[in-house]
Protein backbone atom coordinates (compact mmCIF):
# COMPACT_ATOMS: atom_id res chain seq x y z
CA UNK A 1 0.00 0.00 0.00
CA UNK A 2 3.04 2.46 -0.33
CA UNK A 3 0.96 3.90 -3.34
CA UNK A 4 -2.18 4.59 -1.16
CA UNK A 5 -1.72 8.53 -1.20
CA UNK A 6 -3.07 9.15 -4.74
CA UNK A 7 -6.36 6.88 -4.33
CA UNK A 8 -6.85 8.59 -0.98
CA UNK A 9 -6.54 12.10 -2.38
CA UNK A 10 -9.14 11.24 -5.18
CA UNK A 11 -11.67 9.58 -2.32
CA UNK A 12 -11.25 12.99 -0.14
CA UNK A 13 -11.30 15.32 -3.40
CA UNK A 14 -14.54 13.38 -4.41
CA UNK A 15 -16.19 13.27 -0.84
CA UNK A 16 -15.60 16.80 -0.92
CA UNK A 17 -17.51 17.36 -3.93
CA UNK A 18 -20.37 15.85 -2.81
CA UNK A 19 -20.78 18.00 0.53
CA UNK A 20 -19.89 21.16 -1.27
CA UNK A 21 -21.32 20.83 -4.07
CA UNK A 22 -24.55 20.51 -2.07
CA UNK A 23 -23.77 23.15 0.67
CA UNK A 24 -22.02 25.71 -1.29
CA UNK A 25 -23.22 29.24 -2.97
CA UNK A 26 -24.16 28.83 -6.66
CA UNK A 27 -25.15 31.39 -8.75
CA UNK A 28 -28.83 31.77 -9.29
CA UNK A 29 -29.98 31.33 -12.58
CA UNK A 30 -32.76 31.12 -15.11
CA UNK A 31 -33.69 27.21 -16.06
CA UNK A 32 -30.77 26.04 -14.80
CA UNK A 33 -31.73 26.68 -10.94
CA UNK A 34 -30.52 24.08 -8.69
CA UNK A 35 -29.56 21.94 -11.09
CA UNK A 36 -26.27 23.91 -12.02
CA UNK A 37 -24.94 21.60 -9.24
CA UNK A 38 -25.33 19.13 -11.85
CA UNK A 39 -21.98 20.83 -12.95
CA UNK A 40 -19.95 19.10 -10.01
CA UNK A 41 -21.30 15.28 -10.83
CA UNK A 42 -21.46 15.24 -14.72
CA UNK A 43 -18.72 17.13 -16.31
CA UNK A 44 -15.82 15.44 -14.27
CA UNK A 45 -17.21 11.95 -15.98
CA UNK A 46 -16.40 13.60 -19.23
CA UNK A 47 -12.86 14.78 -17.64
CA UNK A 48 -12.35 11.58 -16.27
CA UNK A 49 -13.67 9.50 -19.85
CA UNK A 50 -11.58 12.04 -22.30
CA UNK A 51 -8.45 11.31 -20.44
CA UNK A 52 -8.69 7.72 -20.60
CA UNK A 53 -9.01 7.98 -24.02
CA UNK A 54 -5.91 9.54 -24.04
CA UNK A 55 -4.39 7.18 -21.70
CA UNK A 56 -5.68 4.68 -24.30
CA UNK A 57 -4.07 6.40 -27.41
CA UNK A 58 -0.72 6.89 -25.96
CA UNK A 59 -0.49 3.56 -24.78
CA UNK A 60 -1.70 2.28 -28.21
CA UNK A 61 1.64 4.34 -29.31
CA UNK A 62 3.61 2.78 -26.63
CA UNK A 63 2.41 -0.67 -28.10
CA UNK A 64 3.53 0.06 -31.55
CA UNK A 65 7.22 1.50 -30.77
CA UNK A 66 7.69 -1.70 -28.38
CA UNK A 67 5.79 -4.56 -29.28
CA UNK A 68 5.25 -5.40 -25.94
CA UNK A 69 1.89 -6.82 -24.93
CA UNK A 70 1.50 -5.27 -21.39
CA UNK A 71 1.10 -1.72 -23.33
CA UNK A 72 -1.59 -3.19 -25.37
CA UNK A 73 -3.17 -4.73 -22.35
CA UNK A 74 -3.36 -1.33 -20.48
CA UNK A 75 -4.88 0.09 -23.91
CA UNK A 76 -8.08 -1.73 -23.85
CA UNK A 77 -8.29 -0.87 -20.16
CA UNK A 78 -8.09 2.29 -20.09
CA UNK A 79 -10.34 2.06 -23.78
CA UNK A 80 -12.87 -0.20 -20.87
CA UNK A 81 -12.67 2.50 -17.75
CA UNK A 82 -12.90 5.59 -20.67
CA UNK A 83 -16.40 3.55 -21.66
CA UNK A 84 -17.22 3.13 -18.05
CA UNK A 85 -17.25 6.82 -17.53
CA UNK A 86 -18.83 7.62 -20.38
CA UNK A 87 -22.05 5.55 -20.14
CA UNK A 88 -23.15 7.32 -16.98
CA UNK A 89 -22.08 10.51 -18.53
CA UNK A 90 -24.13 10.46 -21.21
CA UNK A 91 -27.40 8.96 -19.20
CA UNK A 92 -26.82 11.87 -16.36
CA UNK A 93 -26.45 14.17 -19.32
CA UNK A 94 -29.68 13.04 -20.80
CA UNK A 95 -31.35 13.64 -17.70
CA UNK A 96 -30.18 17.12 -17.40
CA UNK A 97 -30.84 17.96 -20.86
CA UNK A 98 -34.42 16.60 -20.28
CA UNK A 99 -35.18 19.46 -17.67
CA UNK A 100 -33.36 21.81 -18.60
CA UNK A 101 -33.22 21.76 -22.88
CA UNK A 102 -36.29 20.35 -22.55
CA UNK A 103 -35.54 17.01 -24.58
CA UNK A 104 -32.86 14.20 -23.44
CA UNK A 105 -31.63 14.51 -27.00
CA UNK A 106 -30.93 17.53 -28.84
CA UNK A 107 -30.38 17.59 -32.40
CA UNK A 108 -28.73 21.06 -32.15
CA UNK A 109 -25.91 20.42 -30.16
CA UNK A 110 -22.75 19.05 -31.89
CA UNK A 111 -20.85 18.10 -28.55
CA UNK A 112 -23.44 15.60 -27.89
CA UNK A 113 -23.40 14.05 -31.53
CA UNK A 114 -19.90 13.88 -30.83
CA UNK A 115 -19.57 12.38 -27.68
CA UNK A 116 -22.12 10.05 -29.43
CA UNK A 117 -20.04 8.94 -32.00
CA UNK A 118 -17.26 8.72 -29.81
CA UNK A 119 -18.92 6.00 -27.78
CA UNK A 120 -19.87 4.01 -30.97
CA UNK A 121 -15.82 4.10 -31.76
CA UNK A 122 -14.91 2.71 -28.87
CA UNK A 123 -17.40 -0.27 -29.39
CA UNK A 124 -16.12 -0.31 -32.67
CA UNK A 125 -13.09 -0.89 -30.75
CA UNK A 126 -13.93 -3.37 -28.61
CA UNK A 127 -16.11 -5.32 -31.43
CA UNK A 128 -12.39 -5.29 -33.46
CA UNK A 129 -10.89 -6.58 -30.36
CA UNK A 130 -13.16 -9.40 -30.49
CA UNK A 131 -12.94 -10.40 -33.86
CA UNK A 132 -9.46 -11.02 -34.15
CA UNK A 133 -8.49 -14.30 -31.98
CA UNK A 134 -4.22 -13.60 -32.65
CA UNK A 135 -3.16 -11.58 -29.72
CA UNK A 136 -0.61 -9.74 -31.42
CA UNK A 137 -2.23 -9.11 -34.52
CA UNK A 138 -5.01 -8.00 -32.22
CA UNK A 139 -2.86 -5.99 -30.52
CA UNK A 140 -1.39 -4.10 -33.58
CA UNK A 141 -4.64 -3.96 -35.49
CA UNK A 142 -6.50 -2.25 -32.53
CA UNK A 143 -3.48 -0.27 -31.77
CA UNK A 144 -3.63 1.00 -35.44
CA UNK A 145 -7.45 1.63 -34.73
CA UNK A 146 -7.62 3.54 -31.57
CA UNK A 147 -4.91 5.95 -32.78
CA UNK A 148 -6.84 6.58 -35.84
CA UNK A 149 -10.21 7.21 -33.80
CA UNK A 150 -8.70 8.90 -31.19
CA UNK A 151 -7.83 11.25 -33.16
CA UNK A 152 -10.84 11.50 -35.39
CA UNK A 153 -12.62 11.46 -31.89
CA UNK A 154 -10.33 14.69 -30.53
CA UNK A 155 -11.61 16.64 -33.69
CA UNK A 156 -14.93 15.87 -33.51
CA UNK A 157 -15.44 16.75 -29.74
CA UNK A 158 -12.80 19.27 -29.45
CA UNK A 159 -13.16 21.10 -32.52
CA UNK A 160 -16.30 20.55 -34.80
CA UNK A 161 -18.67 22.11 -31.73
CA UNK A 162 -16.26 25.61 -32.08
CA UNK A 163 -16.77 25.65 -35.81
CA UNK A 164 -20.68 24.50 -35.66
CA UNK A 165 -22.71 27.76 -35.79
CA UNK A 166 -25.55 26.96 -32.94
CA UNK A 167 -24.48 24.59 -29.37
CA UNK A 168 -26.08 24.51 -26.09
CA UNK A 169 -23.27 23.41 -24.31
CA UNK A 170 -21.19 26.13 -22.50
CA UNK A 171 -18.14 27.65 -24.55
CA UNK A 172 -18.77 27.49 -28.13
CA UNK A 173 -20.59 28.47 -30.62
CA UNK A 174 -21.32 31.98 -28.95
CA UNK A 175 -23.54 30.38 -26.29
CA UNK A 176 -22.95 32.20 -23.09
CA UNK A 177 -24.00 29.46 -20.72
CA UNK A 178 -21.52 28.43 -18.35
CA UNK A 179 -18.86 30.36 -19.93
CA UNK A 180 -19.25 33.23 -17.91
CA UNK A 181 -20.60 31.68 -14.68
CA UNK A 182 -17.77 29.11 -14.65
CA UNK A 183 -15.81 32.54 -13.58
CA UNK A 184 -17.95 32.20 -10.09
CA UNK A 185 -14.75 31.12 -7.92
CA UNK A 186 -17.00 29.34 -5.17
CA UNK A 187 -18.22 27.12 -7.63
CA UNK A 188 -14.68 27.13 -9.08
CA UNK A 189 -13.56 25.91 -6.34
CA UNK A 190 -15.47 22.92 -5.72
CA UNK A 191 -15.35 22.04 -10.01
CA UNK A 192 -11.49 21.36 -10.54
CA UNK A 193 -10.70 19.56 -7.29
CA UNK A 194 -14.19 17.50 -8.18
CA UNK A 195 -12.61 17.19 -11.69
CA UNK A 196 -9.35 16.20 -10.06
CA UNK A 197 -10.64 13.66 -7.90
CA UNK A 198 -12.48 11.44 -10.50
CA UNK A 199 -9.70 11.37 -12.66
CA UNK A 200 -7.47 9.95 -10.02
CA UNK A 201 -10.29 7.28 -9.62
CA UNK A 202 -10.20 6.36 -13.19
CA UNK A 203 -6.85 5.82 -12.36
CA UNK A 204 -6.98 3.75 -9.72
CA UNK A 205 -9.75 1.66 -11.68
CA UNK A 206 -7.42 1.37 -14.02
CA UNK A 207 -4.98 0.29 -12.07
CA UNK A 208 -6.98 -2.26 -10.71
CA UNK A 209 -8.46 -3.45 -13.74
CA UNK A 210 -4.76 -3.97 -15.62
CA UNK A 211 -3.37 -5.48 -12.53
CA UNK A 212 -6.49 -7.93 -12.41
CA UNK A 213 -5.97 -8.91 -16.45
CA UNK A 214 -2.34 -9.54 -16.23
CA UNK A 215 -2.69 -11.80 -13.14
CA UNK A 216 -5.23 -13.66 -15.25
CA UNK A 217 -2.74 -13.88 -17.84
CA UNK A 218 0.04 -15.30 -16.15
CA UNK A 219 -2.91 -17.86 -14.46
CA UNK A 220 -3.30 -18.86 -17.75
CA UNK A 221 -0.65 -18.81 -19.46
CA UNK A 222 1.91 -19.66 -16.05
CA UNK A 223 4.22 -16.67 -17.57
CA UNK A 224 4.78 -13.14 -16.80
CA UNK A 225 2.91 -10.58 -19.80
CA UNK A 226 5.86 -8.93 -21.69
CA UNK B 1 10.19 6.76 -51.07
CA UNK B 2 9.99 7.17 -55.11
CA UNK B 3 7.77 8.43 -57.24
CA UNK B 4 8.50 6.31 -60.23
CA UNK B 5 7.37 3.63 -58.19
CA UNK B 6 4.14 5.07 -56.80
CA UNK B 7 3.68 6.23 -60.35
CA UNK B 8 3.87 2.04 -61.42
CA UNK B 9 2.02 1.09 -58.67
CA UNK B 10 -0.97 3.35 -59.61
CA UNK B 11 -0.56 1.88 -63.32
CA UNK B 12 -0.79 -1.48 -62.08
CA UNK B 13 -4.13 -0.75 -59.80
CA UNK B 14 -5.77 1.06 -63.05
CA UNK B 15 -4.51 -2.10 -65.23
CA UNK B 16 -6.03 -4.19 -63.02
CA UNK B 17 -9.58 -2.13 -62.48
CA UNK B 18 -10.27 -1.66 -66.61
CA UNK B 19 -9.85 -5.11 -66.80
CA UNK B 20 -12.43 -6.55 -64.79
CA UNK B 21 -14.69 -3.41 -65.38
CA UNK B 22 -17.12 -5.63 -63.23
CA UNK B 23 -16.25 -4.09 -59.94
CA UNK B 24 -16.56 -0.18 -61.14
CA UNK B 25 -19.16 -0.55 -63.08
CA UNK B 26 -21.09 -2.46 -59.80
CA UNK B 27 -20.53 0.64 -58.29
CA UNK B 28 -22.12 3.42 -60.52
CA UNK B 29 -24.36 0.96 -61.03
CA UNK B 30 -25.59 1.34 -57.27
CA UNK B 31 -25.50 5.26 -57.68
CA UNK B 32 -27.59 5.81 -60.81
CA UNK B 33 -29.89 2.93 -59.08
CA UNK B 34 -30.13 4.69 -55.67
CA UNK B 35 -30.82 8.38 -57.84
CA UNK B 36 -33.38 6.36 -59.80
CA UNK B 37 -35.32 5.49 -56.37
CA UNK B 38 -34.54 8.87 -54.97
CA UNK B 39 -36.02 10.46 -58.06
CA UNK B 40 -39.30 8.25 -58.00
CA UNK B 41 -39.75 8.89 -54.35
CA UNK B 42 -39.33 13.11 -54.53
CA UNK B 43 -40.50 13.52 -58.35
CA UNK B 44 -37.70 16.18 -58.45
CA UNK B 45 -39.64 18.30 -56.34
CA UNK B 46 -37.04 17.60 -53.35
CA UNK B 47 -35.72 20.27 -50.82
CA UNK B 48 -32.01 21.60 -51.22
CA UNK B 49 -31.60 20.57 -47.86
CA UNK B 50 -32.62 16.85 -48.56
CA UNK B 51 -30.68 17.30 -52.00
CA UNK B 52 -27.09 17.74 -50.48
CA UNK B 53 -27.66 14.77 -47.47
CA UNK B 54 -28.92 12.14 -50.06
CA UNK B 55 -25.66 12.99 -52.21
CA UNK B 56 -23.51 12.78 -49.72
CA UNK B 57 -25.21 9.73 -48.88
CA UNK B 58 -25.03 8.30 -51.96
CA UNK B 59 -21.43 8.94 -52.19
CA UNK B 60 -20.37 8.21 -48.35
CA UNK B 61 -21.81 4.70 -49.38
CA UNK B 62 -20.68 4.12 -53.22
CA UNK B 63 -16.50 5.42 -51.42
CA UNK B 64 -17.12 2.53 -48.86
CA UNK B 65 -18.00 0.13 -51.61
CA UNK B 66 -15.24 1.41 -53.51
CA UNK B 67 -12.20 1.43 -51.18
CA UNK B 68 -13.17 -1.68 -49.63
CA UNK B 69 -11.79 -3.12 -52.51
CA UNK B 70 -8.47 -2.01 -52.17
CA UNK B 71 -7.06 -4.99 -49.88
CA UNK B 72 -9.76 -7.15 -50.14
CA UNK B 73 -8.15 -8.20 -53.71
CA UNK B 74 -4.69 -8.67 -52.34
CA UNK B 75 -3.71 -12.34 -51.41
CA UNK B 76 -1.38 -13.38 -49.22
CA UNK B 77 0.89 -14.41 -52.08
CA UNK B 78 0.92 -10.47 -53.87
CA UNK B 79 1.36 -8.83 -50.59
CA UNK B 80 4.00 -10.43 -49.41
CA UNK B 81 5.40 -9.99 -52.99
CA UNK B 82 4.82 -6.28 -52.40
CA UNK B 83 6.66 -6.82 -49.31
CA UNK B 84 10.00 -7.33 -50.74
CA UNK B 85 9.30 -4.73 -53.31
CA UNK B 86 7.57 -1.37 -52.45
CA UNK B 87 8.12 1.04 -49.30
CA UNK B 88 4.87 0.83 -46.95
CA UNK B 89 4.82 4.87 -47.59
CA UNK B 90 4.89 4.45 -51.73
CA UNK B 91 2.42 1.74 -51.05
CA UNK B 92 0.07 3.74 -48.81
CA UNK B 93 0.11 7.22 -50.70
CA UNK B 94 -0.51 5.08 -54.16
CA UNK B 95 -3.79 3.41 -52.70
CA UNK B 96 -4.84 6.89 -51.55
CA UNK B 97 -4.24 8.49 -54.66
CA UNK B 98 -6.03 5.47 -56.58
CA UNK B 99 -8.75 6.09 -53.90
CA UNK B 100 -9.02 9.37 -54.42
CA UNK B 101 -9.23 9.42 -58.49
CA UNK B 102 -11.67 6.55 -58.43
CA UNK B 103 -14.24 8.52 -55.92
CA UNK B 104 -13.44 11.05 -58.16
CA UNK B 105 -15.01 9.71 -61.01
CA UNK B 106 -17.89 8.31 -58.54
CA UNK B 107 -18.45 11.87 -57.27
CA UNK B 108 -18.85 12.97 -60.55
CA UNK B 109 -20.97 10.05 -61.96
CA UNK B 110 -23.70 10.83 -58.36
CA UNK B 111 -23.39 14.69 -59.46
CA UNK B 112 -24.15 13.91 -62.78
CA UNK B 113 -27.18 11.46 -61.92
CA UNK B 114 -28.74 13.56 -59.34
CA UNK B 115 -28.16 16.41 -62.55
CA UNK B 116 -29.82 14.34 -64.57
CA UNK B 117 -32.91 12.66 -63.11
CA UNK B 118 -33.25 14.78 -59.69
CA UNK B 119 -32.12 18.68 -59.88
CA UNK B 120 -29.30 20.51 -59.38
CA UNK B 121 -29.84 23.55 -57.00
CA UNK B 122 -26.42 24.11 -56.62
CA UNK B 123 -25.84 28.15 -56.65
CA UNK B 124 -22.20 28.50 -56.10
CA UNK B 125 -20.47 25.71 -58.26
CA UNK B 126 -16.94 26.47 -57.17
CA UNK B 127 -17.70 26.02 -53.76
CA UNK B 128 -19.70 22.79 -54.11
CA UNK B 129 -16.63 22.11 -56.41
CA UNK B 130 -14.16 22.55 -53.50
CA UNK B 131 -16.29 20.93 -50.96
CA UNK B 132 -16.23 17.77 -52.79
CA UNK B 133 -12.59 17.09 -53.78
CA UNK B 134 -11.71 18.26 -49.88
CA UNK B 135 -14.49 16.04 -48.82
CA UNK B 136 -12.99 13.06 -51.26
CA UNK B 137 -9.35 13.40 -50.20
CA UNK B 138 -10.87 12.71 -46.35
CA UNK B 139 -12.82 10.01 -47.60
CA UNK B 140 -10.36 8.38 -49.26
CA UNK B 141 -7.43 8.51 -47.10
CA UNK B 142 -9.19 7.19 -44.12
CA UNK B 143 -11.11 4.51 -45.97
CA UNK B 144 -7.57 3.27 -47.47
CA UNK B 145 -7.16 2.74 -43.92
CA UNK B 146 -10.11 1.90 -42.65
CA UNK B 147 -10.09 -1.22 -45.42
CA UNK B 148 -6.47 -2.52 -45.02
CA UNK B 149 -7.61 -2.85 -41.08
CA UNK B 150 -10.53 -4.59 -42.38
CA UNK B 151 -8.92 -7.11 -44.28
CA UNK B 152 -6.32 -8.07 -41.70
CA UNK B 153 -10.03 -9.54 -39.89
CA UNK B 154 -10.44 -12.40 -41.77
CA UNK B 155 -12.04 -10.44 -44.98
CA UNK B 156 -15.47 -9.37 -43.52
CA UNK B 157 -17.40 -6.89 -45.62
CA UNK B 158 -20.11 -5.55 -43.31
CA UNK B 159 -16.87 -4.60 -40.45
CA UNK B 160 -15.51 -2.18 -43.33
CA UNK B 161 -18.63 0.06 -43.18
CA UNK B 162 -18.55 -0.75 -38.99
CA UNK B 163 -15.08 0.92 -38.77
CA UNK B 164 -15.83 3.64 -41.27
CA UNK B 165 -18.94 5.22 -40.12
CA UNK B 166 -17.94 6.88 -37.09
CA UNK B 167 -14.41 8.20 -38.16
CA UNK B 168 -16.30 9.80 -41.46
CA UNK B 169 -18.67 11.63 -39.14
CA UNK B 170 -16.87 14.73 -38.47
CA UNK B 171 -15.82 14.60 -42.36
CA UNK B 172 -19.43 14.06 -43.45
CA UNK B 173 -20.99 16.79 -41.09
CA UNK B 174 -18.39 19.24 -42.08
CA UNK B 175 -19.07 18.25 -45.80
CA UNK B 176 -23.03 18.50 -45.39
CA UNK B 177 -22.67 22.24 -43.94
CA UNK B 178 -20.49 23.20 -46.56
CA UNK B 179 -22.88 21.64 -49.50
CA UNK B 180 -25.85 23.61 -47.79
CA UNK B 181 -23.86 26.75 -47.67
CA UNK B 182 -22.79 26.13 -51.96
CA UNK B 183 -26.88 25.34 -52.64
CA UNK B 184 -28.00 28.49 -50.90
CA UNK B 185 -25.40 30.57 -52.34
CA UNK B 186 -23.96 31.87 -48.99
CA UNK B 187 -21.13 34.29 -49.19
CA UNK B 188 -18.19 32.96 -48.83
CA UNK B 189 -17.02 34.71 -45.41
CA UNK B 190 -19.47 31.93 -43.93
CA UNK B 191 -17.72 28.82 -45.15
CA UNK B 192 -14.30 30.09 -45.39
CA UNK B 193 -13.71 28.52 -41.79
CA UNK B 194 -15.35 25.75 -42.28
CA UNK B 195 -13.04 25.16 -45.32
CA UNK B 196 -9.93 25.36 -43.40
CA UNK B 197 -11.32 23.03 -40.47
CA UNK B 198 -11.87 20.69 -44.03
CA UNK B 199 -8.68 20.86 -45.11
CA UNK B 200 -6.71 20.54 -41.81
CA UNK B 201 -8.95 17.27 -41.37
CA UNK B 202 -7.57 16.11 -44.49
CA UNK B 203 -3.81 16.73 -43.78
CA UNK B 204 -4.47 15.12 -40.26
CA UNK B 205 -6.10 12.11 -41.63
CA UNK B 206 -3.32 11.50 -44.54
CA UNK B 207 -0.99 12.50 -42.27
CA UNK B 208 -1.95 9.62 -39.26
CA UNK B 209 -2.20 7.43 -42.80
CA UNK B 210 1.14 7.31 -43.63
CA UNK B 211 2.48 7.20 -40.29
CA UNK B 212 0.12 4.32 -39.12
CA UNK B 213 0.25 2.07 -42.38
CA UNK B 214 3.28 0.98 -41.54
CA UNK B 215 2.63 -1.31 -38.56
CA UNK B 216 -0.06 -2.97 -40.40
CA UNK B 217 0.78 -4.25 -43.79
CA UNK B 218 3.39 -6.54 -42.61
CA UNK B 219 2.33 -9.40 -40.68
CA UNK C 1 -56.94 69.43 2.93
CA UNK C 2 -53.66 69.32 3.99
CA UNK C 3 -54.10 65.11 4.32
CA UNK C 4 -55.62 65.06 0.68
CA UNK C 5 -52.29 67.55 -0.40
CA UNK C 6 -50.11 64.99 1.65
CA UNK C 7 -52.15 61.72 0.03
CA UNK C 8 -51.42 63.52 -3.09
CA UNK C 9 -47.34 63.76 -2.82
CA UNK C 10 -47.30 60.47 -1.17
CA UNK C 11 -48.74 58.89 -4.55
CA UNK C 12 -46.76 61.07 -6.56
CA UNK C 13 -43.22 60.16 -4.79
CA UNK C 14 -44.93 56.32 -4.67
CA UNK C 15 -44.92 56.75 -8.51
CA UNK C 16 -41.76 58.30 -8.73
CA UNK C 17 -40.50 55.34 -6.86
CA UNK C 18 -41.62 52.80 -8.36
CA UNK C 19 -40.61 54.30 -11.60
CA UNK C 20 -37.07 54.72 -10.73
CA UNK C 21 -37.16 51.28 -8.95
CA UNK C 22 -39.33 48.99 -11.59
CA UNK C 23 -36.14 47.57 -13.23
CA UNK C 24 -34.65 46.76 -9.61
CA UNK C 25 -37.91 45.50 -8.54
CA UNK C 26 -38.43 43.49 -11.94
CA UNK C 27 -35.16 41.58 -11.80
CA UNK C 28 -35.89 40.90 -8.18
CA UNK C 29 -39.46 39.24 -9.08
CA UNK C 30 -36.78 37.29 -11.83
CA UNK C 31 -34.70 35.63 -9.42
CA UNK C 32 -35.16 32.51 -10.08
CA UNK C 33 -36.20 29.74 -7.56
CA UNK C 34 -33.94 27.73 -5.70
CA UNK C 35 -34.32 25.04 -2.62
CA UNK C 36 -33.85 27.79 -0.28
CA UNK C 37 -36.56 26.20 2.15
CA UNK C 38 -35.43 23.47 1.84
CA UNK C 39 -31.94 24.24 3.06
CA UNK C 40 -33.29 26.52 5.88
CA UNK C 41 -34.69 23.07 7.20
CA UNK C 42 -31.55 21.60 7.17
CA UNK C 43 -32.87 18.65 5.63
CA UNK C 44 -29.71 19.17 2.94
CA UNK C 45 -27.42 17.56 5.27
CA UNK C 46 -29.65 14.34 5.33
CA UNK C 47 -29.26 14.11 1.74
CA UNK C 48 -25.27 15.23 2.00
CA UNK C 49 -24.77 12.90 4.46
CA UNK C 50 -26.34 9.59 2.77
CA UNK C 51 -24.93 10.26 -0.28
CA UNK C 52 -21.23 10.87 1.87
CA UNK C 53 -21.82 7.39 3.24
CA UNK C 54 -23.01 5.92 0.26
CA UNK C 55 -19.57 6.97 -1.82
CA UNK C 56 -17.79 6.36 1.31
CA UNK C 57 -18.87 2.87 1.02
CA UNK C 58 -18.15 2.08 -2.73
CA UNK C 59 -14.92 3.54 -1.78
CA UNK C 60 -13.84 1.27 1.19
CA UNK C 61 -15.18 -1.51 -1.04
CA UNK C 62 -12.84 -0.93 -4.21
CA UNK C 63 -9.76 -0.23 -1.33
CA UNK C 64 -10.97 -3.97 -0.24
CA UNK C 65 -10.54 -5.06 -3.96
CA UNK C 66 -7.29 -3.52 -4.04
CA UNK C 67 -6.23 -5.60 -0.80
CA UNK C 68 -7.68 -8.95 -2.30
CA UNK C 69 -6.06 -8.13 -5.59
CA UNK C 70 -2.34 -7.36 -3.84
CA UNK C 71 -2.99 -10.79 -1.84
CA UNK C 72 -3.50 -12.92 -4.87
CA UNK C 73 -0.43 -11.12 -6.94
CA UNK C 74 1.78 -11.63 -3.99
CA UNK C 75 0.80 -15.28 -3.99
CA UNK C 76 1.51 -15.96 -7.50
CA UNK C 77 4.84 -14.06 -7.47
CA UNK C 78 6.88 -17.23 -6.92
Amino acid sequence: MKHFWWKLISVILILGSIIMGFLGEVPRLNILNETIRNLYFHVPLWFAMLVQMGVSCFFSLKYLSSYKLKNDLTASCAAYVGGMFALPGLITGSIWATYTWGKPWVADDPKMQGVMAAMIVYMVYYLLRALIPDMQTKARISAVYNIFAFCMTFVFIMIYPRLAPSSLHPGNGGNPAFGKYDMDNSMRAVFYPACVGWILMSFWLLNILNRYKKLQYKLEHHENLE
Amino acid sequence: MNSDRIIALLKKEFLLEFRQKTSLASILLYVLSTVFIFFLSFKSNIKPDAWGILLWIVLFFAAINAASKSFFTEGKARSLYNYTLYHPTEFVISKILYNILLLALVALCSVLCFAWLVSYPVQNSLLFFITIITGIIALASSLTLMSCIASKTGNNYSIMSLLSMPVCIPVLLLCLRLTRNAIDGLDWSVSYKYITGLCLIDVLIIGLSLFLFKYLWRE
Amino acid sequence: MKIWNNFNTNKILFLGFIFFTAPSTFAQQAVPQMADTFRAEGKIYVVVSVLSVVFLCLAAYLVIIDRKLKKLEDQHKK
